[in-house]
């Protein structure tokens, strides 16, 4: 293996292990897992609805996890490193700053994954247990929601190379906000001739430029067993594709401005 | 000699917000630092050292002028594979330990786990830290942290150190061993470069000095040099002359704080002589006067600062 490669496994097992020593990682975890168990208990009239309405109130307790692990992460570890300055430490060995850049990110995403298998598994004994149905069709949604926070953990990073903790996590949020009423709000603010030019201008700017996240929630189709819509091969490998497409944007980008930035 | 780092003309400016002029920290720095020797950078607080410390490292990025490390442009990661670097105040995430750190960084360095391991016990035994090797750093005092990173420093077997002020924030116990752990590295050839406010801890260390002051060099050279450059004398007394009865000198001249000897410019030496030996006063010793460090500390920067 390159010396490049080993470093960047080198780096990203470093934020595995921050992440294990951290509480508020594992309290991010449990409380997803709590309100998952509690779940079962929201009101319903319809027992034939109870399991597909479980099914996505706990994708949508997953989803909120992983929002908060990505944004929370990718907003605080390097600026945290830079404000501690133990990036001296590991910036003064022959290691590149784009290498160390990537391997925080990858490190991220290894611990998004490890926390998404987690709240998956746990969703699937639930379910087994309370309906007696085996769903591992959730992971199709489990990975979009990975998809989904792989692009926000990006924007945090990127965003988190010149800015403080408290204004990458509101820009992703705004990010987060934005990319979602992309295809409804946006499209419609961009469209309507009744709006000032500028603001249609700006609307049509963001609409062509940011991708659209909503695309990633396949929740709803997923929890109710994919009857409507299929989630195949093709339509995973488009959003496979939109989500890389962004993350190697904003990864290059970071990596560019962080190569320049003073330490 | 061969120079393992050479700074030309360095200069740097931090840019400051809303619209005032950037701070420069640095105008037109040079420096060299000649293969096997320990050079020190003196100057006063701001004077531009971690600034220079931290180009050389790649840290902050020089707006003009010419680093060569080892060979190498700064931006290379393979100089930094041979050279060690201790920050200023070094800090480390809390959950770690020493033994931790080391194993991360020395993979980023390109060592093996077996060699890790190995240099590991060998320094955390030479900076006084084996009781400590697994303890979280978070328990650790000023000093042992200070001790951590010299560890974590030498960890590659460096061809060139480049320590900012070394020995803050450890005893004086410390401070000593630092000395010969340094005073180690001189005899087996390993190059130094060492930032400090300690005159005297310089003064014993360091066969170059490097004086900056408000980002310039005001004075560089081997120390020796430095501090015979100015041709003076120095007149030792056998025993003081009793108060009143002193002989008139010439202007130039001036007695030591003790009256027990005379500080002469090598065109008075003769008149003084004279008129020390007319007054019947005993001459011990003549010879070529070496400031202290110190002495020439404030005459170059105070010089510099008020000009
Ligand atoms: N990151 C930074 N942003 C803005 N200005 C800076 C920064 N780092 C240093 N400076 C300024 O650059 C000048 C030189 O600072 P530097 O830290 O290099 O001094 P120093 O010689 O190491 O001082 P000390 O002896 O106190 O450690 C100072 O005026 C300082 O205010
Ligand atoms: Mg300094």
């Amino acid at each position: 293996m390159s010396k490049k490669f080993t470093d960047l496994l080198t780096v990203a097992w470093g934020v595995v292990q921050d992440a294990v020593h951290r509480k508020v990682f594992y309290a991010v975890l449990a409380f997803t897992v709590i309100l998952i168990f509690l779940v079962p208990m929201l009101p319903s009239a319809e027992v034939g609805v109870q399991l597909d309405l479980a099914r996505e109130a706990s994708l949508g307790l997953v989803s909120i996890m992983a929002f908060i692990l990505a944004t929370v992460m990718g907003s605080t570890i390097l600026s945290g490193e830079m404000r501690k300055r133990t990036i001296y430490n590991t910036l003064s060995r022959p290691v590149s700053r784009k290498g160390y850049f990537i391997g925080k990110y990858l490190g991220i995403l290894a611990v998004l994954a490890v926390s998404l298998i987690v709240a998956y598994l746990v969703i699937l004994a639930l379910v087994g247990v309370k309906f007696g149905v085996f769903s591992p069709g959730l992971v199709k949604a489990v990975f979009a929601i990975f998809l989904e926070a792989a692009v926000l953990a990006a924007v945090a990073m990127l965003a988190s190379v010149h800015l403080s903790p408290v204004v990458c996590i509101l820009i992703t949020g705004l990010f987060y906000v934005v990319c979602h009423v992309k295809g409804d709000f946006l499209y419609r603010t961009m469209t309507d001739s009744g709006h000032p030019a500028v603001l249609r201008g700006m609307a049509g700017l963001a609409y062509y430029l940011l991708p659209n996240l909503e695309r990633l929630n396949i929740n709803e189709t997923v929890a109710h067993g994919e009857r409507v819509f299929r989630v195949g091969a093709v339509e995973f490998l488009l959003l496979l594709g939109l989500a890389a497409t962004f993350v190697v944007i904003f990864l290059v980008l970071g990596a560019f401005i962080l190569e320049r930035k003073d330490l | 000699m061969e120079t393992v780092l050479s700074i030309e003309d360095l200069h740097k400016s931090y840019p400051s917000r809303w619209g005032r002029p950037p701070l420069v920290a640095l105008r037109g720095l040079d420096l060299e630092v000649p293969r096997g020797s320990v050079v020190g950078l003196l100057g006063p607080n701001g004077a531009g050292k971690t600034t220079t410390l931290k180009a050389v490292m790649g840290l902050v990025r020089p707006d003009s002028g010419r680093i060569r490390l080892l060979g190498l442009e700064v931006s290379d990661p393979r100089a930094r594979a041979r050279v060690g670097f201790l920050p200023e105040q070094p800090y480390y995430e809390l959950y770690m330990t020493p033994r931790k750190l080391l194993h991360y960084y020395g993979r980023l360095s390109g060592m093996s786990r077996e060699s890790i391991a190995a240099r590991t016990a060998h320094l955390l035994s030479l900076v006084g830290l084996e009781e400590a090797a697994d303890l979280p750093v978070e328990k650790f005092s000023k000093g042992m942290l200070q001790r951590v990173g010299l560890a974590q420093a030498l960890l590659n077997e460096p061809e060139l150190l480049i320590l900012d002020e070394p020995s803050t924030g450890l005893d004086p116990l410390g401070k000593i061993e630092v000395r010969n752990l340094l005073e180690s590295f001189r005899r087996s050839g390993v190059t130094v470069l060492l930032s400090s406010h300690q005159l005297s801890e310089i003064e014993e260390i360091c066969d170059r000095v490097a004086i900056i002051s408000e980002g310039r060099n005001v004075a560089s050279g081997a120390l020796e040099e430095l501090l015979r450059s100015r041709d003076e004398f120095l007149v030792s007394l056998a025993s003081p002359p009793r108060e009143g009865t002193e002989p008139r000198l010439p202007p130039a001249a001036a007695w030591t704080g003790d009256r027990g000897g005379v500080v002469v410019p090598r065109q008075s030496l003769e008149a003084v002589l004279r008129a020390l030996l007319d007054a019947g006063l005993a001459v011990e010793r003549v010879g070529p006067r070496r400031m202290s460090l110190e002495e020439f500390f404030l005459e170059r920067v105070g010089r510099e600062g008020g000009g």
